[in-house]
């Protein structure tokens, strides 16, 4: 007999945004399927139930009428399932393909992360989260989205408004008048820029959008959801590299003496946290999983942070950052119809260039011992500051 | 349903019988066997369902269009002439009995 949810009401947001890891290790173990209490949704933390989701889009289907991103951004590809998912996601895949990434975008990476290392080189210290991984993957998304005249500090402020609101499940009026504000900030550069890509195209987002002849909505709703999957996650994944790297004097060695293996550097550090811990679906009608009662119309919460560190694939060692362990799939960009889109452009701009740039730019690089870096986050996680001392250029 | 013969990473000959509605992925993936990941689940936008196709079902199947075959040089094993993405090959158009050989690793 399936059993029916089990409540979790013994958990505060404030410890998962603290450190989740506990409490998923926990959940796998006695509720792999269980009603999370204090955020309101059915917690999903096991690999293979990530998986049989993902896998049946009908059952459990990314649109959602209660969805606060749809509120904050419009209603995007990423709430859309079927056929109709398919062919929006049809008109950006080229932007987004390998081919693409290595031609076009990797040289735009290369020279944006040469400027910044350049510029922070002679500091002898600084956070490398505000220093280098922010502005990194600001300006570069600048570029992806086809907004390059755009301050990348407006996109890093547009990008935590749209984030904010999204998890806005206190409903309270500030989030939702500071993504008002950026959505305005958003739309003007959009309707700016969209009128220079329609007389010369390009291989940006918006210029596909462009070319494709979307209305208006669907322009900046997608749009949207690019600056809201596409800052914060390659930031932050940029952050727990070096996190990584750096509390592991074998690795970090190994790395700087091949470069080429930033990029296994970087997928173990987006599984060792993900960036994005946390995404929702629907259940659209009454379904078991693990042996637990799922009714219709339940909101879940695919825990892809939990999905990664599951014993069950990658053994009790799961907690450690190794890039070296066996080679496994893991769920930090998603699985199915849904996956990241972003994957191949932050195979390439994280762990081909920019980590091995720093790295190759600041001597004895190390992190900072009078201050520790902090992490936080559980929807989204990553470190919040990464000072670090170097040997000045 | 069309007889095919899979030869997986381990070197085991595998005889499948798959439904012709469906994606050679999925064939090969609901037969239970090891060796394909498909992290996207049949979009063409991740290179971990990649497979060698025999000289009989590359000469039955259109080609690969531009897409499929710039995602093929990120497989994590070196394509060849006779790789595919199996997602985007569909049963119904493999001759019967053809033989597809699954690479030692897809990541």
């Amino acid at each position: 007999m399936p059993r029916p949810l089990p409540v979790i009401d013994d958990v505060s947001l404030a410890e998962m945004y603290d450190d989740p890891y506990p409490i998923y290790a926990r959940l796998r173990q006695e509720a792999p399927v269980a009603w999370l209490a204090p955020a309101n949704i059915a917690l999903i933390t096991r690999f293979d139930d990530m998986i049989a989701i993902e896998r049946d889009d009908e059952t459990f289907p990314a649109n959602d009428p209660r969805s606060l991103q749809i509120r904050s951004m419009g209603h995007s590809l990423m709430r859309r399932d079927g056929a109709e998912h398919a062919s929006e996601r049809a008109v950006l895949v080229k932007s987004f393909s390998p081919p693409m990434v290595k031609s076009h975008w990797s040289p735009l990476f290369r020279e944006i992360a040469d400027e910044l290392v350049g510029d922070i080189a002679p500091r002898g210290q600084g956070d490398l989260f505000t220093d280098f991984a922010a502005p990194m993957a600001a300006r570069a998304l600048a570029q992806i989205i086809g907004i390059p005249e755009t301050d990348w500090r407006d996109l890093l402020w547009w990008s935590q408004a749209l984030i904010d609101a999204t998890g806005n499940y206190a409903d309270l009026p500030e989030p939702w008048e500071r993504c008002a504000r950026a959505s305005e900030g958003i739309d003007a550069a959009i309707d700016h820029h969209a009128a220079l890509w329609a007389k010369a195209p390009n291989p940006s987002a918006l210029s596909a959008m462009v070319a494709a002849g979307w209305p208006i909505e669907r322009i900046r709703a997608d749009i949207k959801v690019i600056i809201g999957g596409g800052l914060n996650e390659p930031r932050d994944s940029i952050g727990t590299v070096l996190l990584g790297l750096l509390s592991d004097a074998a690795q970090l060695e190994a790395v700087k003496a091949d470069p080429a293996l930033g990029r296994k550097a970087f997928e173990e550090a987006v599984r060792w946290v993900a960036p994005i811990g946390m995404y929702p679906r629907r259940v659209a009608r009454e379904t078991v999983l693990s042996d637990t009662v799922l009714p219709a119309g339940t909101a879940i919460g695919l825990s892809a942070a939990s999905a990664c560190r599951d014993e069950s694939h990658f053994g009790e060692s799961a907690g450690r950052f190794d890039m070296n362990r066996p080679k496994a799939q893991h769920l930090a960009f998603g699985s199915g119809p849904h996956f990241c889109l972003g994957t191949w452009m932050a195979r390439s701009m994280v762990g081909d260039i920019a980590v091995p740039a720093l790295l190759d730019a600041l001597p004895e690089l190390r992190l900072d011992p009078q201050n520790p870096p902090r992490m936080g986050g559980w929807v989204f996680r990553g470190p919040l500051s990464l000072p670090a001392i170097w040997s000045p250029k | 349903m069309t007889k095919l013969t899979v030869i997986t990473p381990a070197g085991e000959s595998r005889a499948v019988e798959a439904d012709p509605s469906t994606s050679l992925m999925e064939a090969i993936r609901d037969a239970g066997i090891d060796g394909i990941v498909a992290e996207c689940g049949g979009t063409a936008a991740c290179a971990t369902c990649h497979v060698f196709v025999d000289e009989a079902a590359q000469a039955a199947l259109e080609p690969a269009d531009e897409h499929e075959e710039g995602m093929l040089e990120f497989a994590a094993v070196e394509a060849t002439a006779a790789s595919r993405l199996s997602c985007q090959v569909r049963v119904a158009d493999l001759p019967e009995g053809a033989v597809v050989t699954l690479p030692d690793t897809q990541l």
